[in-house]
C-alpha cells in the first residue's frame, strides 16, 4: 500500500476507539453448555458470478450486557467463499493430470477490532494453507485433469482472540491466537459447502471443529469445551480438526497450547465439534441440491427456508 | 430408470459387488460412494458378464469440462496452413452447457474431414470467427484440447461472409451470402 507522501496519513494501525471500561465490567460467561455449538447460518450459492459460494455465520449469541457498553462483548463470526473453477489453466502453466487447487483467506479490513491491510499477511497465508490441507484431502484431483480451482475466502467479521475490555484482543488474530482456530473451524466448512456448489467431486463432506481446554472459575477443575468463544474462556489449550464423518478421517489438525494429559479428549471433543457442525453442512448442501435438481418448488427464489436443524453429534 | 434420489458426497450406495460405478461416484472399503450433490440414477447393464447395474449421479449443473468425446461448440480464433484454433464456448451438440472460461482448443488439419485428408486445406474449411460444432478427440497437450470434425454432422455452423452478412449452408462445403449472392467454400455441418 503506497501511502501519498504530500499528505498527512492517516496511521497505519489501528484505529479502533478506546473503550474506558468500568471496574464493574465483567467479561462475558459462556451460557450455553459445554457441549453446545453456537448456531451456525449457512447457505450455498449466494454469489451467481461464482461456480460455487457459500455464506457462514456464527450470529452473536449473548444479549447486550446491561453495563451500557454499545460494543457486543463477543464477537461473532461471518464468512463468505467462493469458489471459482474448474477452469483452464493459464497460458504458461506447465501440463497437469490432476485439479490444482488454490485457496486464498483474506480478513476484511474492518473483520476484526485491530485493522488488517489489504494486503494478505502472514497470519492470513497460514490460514490459506491449513485450509488448503484440509481440502486436498476430499477434493478428487484426478477427475479434473488440466483445470485449476480457485477457494478463496472473505472473513467479513473474525473471532477476537480475547475479552477486549481488559485489552486481551490487541493480537487480533495476528500471532495465530485462539480466535483464529474458530475461524478456519468455519472456512472449512463453509469452502465445503461451496466446493459442492461448484460440483467438484469430493470423497465426502469435511466440517470444521474446534475444542479447548479453558480454565475453571473459581476452585473447579480444567473442563473441555466444544466451539470456545476466546472472549469468554480461560484458554489454555485449544485444537481444531477438519473432518470427514462418514470415512471417519482427519484431513487437518492444529493444536496450540498444553492440553498436558487431556490432549486425546481434547482430539476427541474438536470432532464432536465438527460433527455437530456437519449437521448443518448436510442440510444446506441438501437444500441448495434439492433446489437446483428441482424436487422441490422454490418459494419465491429461494427453497423451504427458516426451518432450523438440530446439531446432532 | 428410477426417479431422482439425492445423494451427497460421500453417502455410500451399494457394495462394489453388486454395484458398477460410474460418473460421479467413487469406492470406497469396497462399497460404492456419491462424490456429488445430485441425482442418483441406475442404468441395468445390458451385458450378460457383467449383470451388475451401472450407478451415476448427474451434476445439475451438467458437465463443467470438455472430455473425450464431448461435442462442443467454439468460435475460430486463429488459422494457419497446418492448424485452426478455437476457443470452445459452450459443451453439447447444442451448445447445452455454456462454459464460465473459454477453453482453448485446435483443429489439426488432417482432422478436419473424414475423406482425402491429404487435400484438405484448412483456408478452405475455416475462417476466423466462424463458429464451429466440433468434437473433442484428445486432452491434447498443456495447453489445447484437440477436436475434431470428421464428421457430416460437425463444422462450420454459423459463419459471416466477407461483406460482413450472415451466410447460410447450400451444400456440404459452401456458404451462401444471400444479400450479395457470393459462396464462400467451408467444411459445412449438416444441419441436425
Amino acid at each position: 500500500m503506497q501511502a501519498d507522501r504530500r499528505r498527512l496519513n492517516a496511521p497505519a494501525g489501528g484505529t479502533a476507539p478506546p473503550t474506558f471500561a468500568p471496574t464493574t465490567t465483567k467479561p462475558p460467561r459462556r451460557a450455553r453448555k459445554p457441549d453446545e455449538h453456537r448456531k451456525i447460518f449457512l447457505q450455498t450459492g449466494i454469489v451467481p458470478s461464482a461456480a460455487g459460494s457459500a455464506y457462514y455465520e456464527l450470529p452473536p449469541q449473548s444479549i447486550p450486557q446491561a453495563d451500557g457498553l454499545l460494543q457486543p462483548a463477543t464477537s461473532s463470526l461471518k464468512i463468505t467463499c467462493t469458489v471459482h473453477g474448474p477452469r483452464p489453466l493459464p497460458r504458461n502453466a506447465a501440463f497437469s493430470p490432476n485439479l490444482l487447487l488454490t485457496t486464498h483467506v483474506k480478513f476484511a479490513p474492518f473483520a476484526t477490532r485491530s485493522r488488517r491491510g489489504w494486503i494478505r499477511d502472514a497470519s492470513e497465508r497460514d490460514l490459506g494453507v491449513h485450509l488448503e490441507t484440509a481440502l486436498r484431502g476430499v477434493v478428487i484431483g484426478e477427475r479434473w485433469p488440466k483445470s485449476a480451482a480457485d477457494v478463496v475466502i472473505t472473513v467479513l467479521e473474525g473471532e477476537e482472540d480475547g475479552w477486549h475490555g481488559i485489552g486481551k484482543e490487541a493480537e487480533g488474530g495476528r500471532a495465530g491466537g485462539w480466535g483464529s482456530m474458530s475461524v478456519l473451524a468455519g472456512c472449512v466448512t463453509a469452502a465445503s459447502a461451496a466446493l459442492v456448489d461448484a460440483g467438484i467431486d469430493c470423497v465426502d463432506l469435511v466440517s470444521g471443529g474446534v475444542a479447548a481446554l479453558v480454565g475453571a472459575e473459581g476452585e473447579g477443575r480444567d473442563e473441555i469445551v466444544v466451539d470456545p468463544t476466546p472472549a469468554e474462556h480461560d484458554i489454555k489449550a485449544a485444537c481444531l480438526v477438519a473432518y470427514l464423518q462418514s470415512r471417519d478421517e482427519i484431513t487437518e489438525m492444529w493444536m496450540k497450547g498444553d492440553a498436558g494429559n487431556e490432549l486425546e479428549n481434547l482430539l476427541e471433543q474438536a470432532v464432536r465439534s465438527a460433527t455437530l457442525s456437519r449437521s448443518v453442512l448436510v442440510d444446506a448442501v441438501k437444500e441448495a441440491a434439492e433446489a437446483k435438481v428441482g424436487l422441490q418448488e422454490p418459494i419465491n427464489g429461494r427453497s423451504k427456508k427458516g426451518q432450523d436443524v438440530t446439531m446432532t453429534g | 430408470m428410477s426417479t431422482s434420489t439425492l445423494t451427497l458426497p460421500g453417502q455410500p450406495l451399494g457394495p462394489a459387488s453388486a454395484n458398477n460405478p460410474g460418473t460421479g461416484t467413487h469406492i470406497q472399503s469396497s462399497h460404492v460412494h456419491s462424490s456429488l450433490a445430485g441425482a442418483l440414477t441406475s442404468v441395468p447393464s445390458k451385458s450378460k458378464s457383467q449383470p451388475q447395474p451401472t450407478l451415476t449421479i448427474t451434476r445439475p449443473a451438467g458437465p463443467l469440462v470438455p472430455e473425450t468425446g464431448t461435442v462442443v461448440l467454439g468460435r475460430i480464433t486463429r488459422t494457419n496452413p497446418r492448424q485452426a484454433t478455437l476457443s470452445i464456448l459452450a459443451l453439447g451438440s447444442g451448445g447445452e452447457h455454456t462454459c464460465r472460461d473459454t477453453f482453448p482448443a485446435l483443429i489439426r488439419q488432417q482432422d478436419i474431414r473424414a475423406t482425402e485428408i491429404d487435400k484438405v486445406k484448412v483456408a478452405e474449411s475455416f475462417r476466423v470467427g466462424d463458429v464451429v460444432r466440433a468434437v473433442v478427440i484428445s486432452l491434447g497437450d498443456e495447453r489445447s484440447y484437440f477436436c475434431s470434425t470428421a464428421k457430416n454432422e460437425l463444422g462450420v455452423v454459423m459463419a459471416v461472409s466477407e461483406a460482413g452478412n450472415q451466410m447460410v449452408p447450400v451444400s456440404w462445403r459452401e456458404f451462401l451470402d444471400e444479400r450479395t449472392g457470393v459462396r464462400e467454400v467451408r467444411k459445412v455441418a449438416k444441419p441436425v
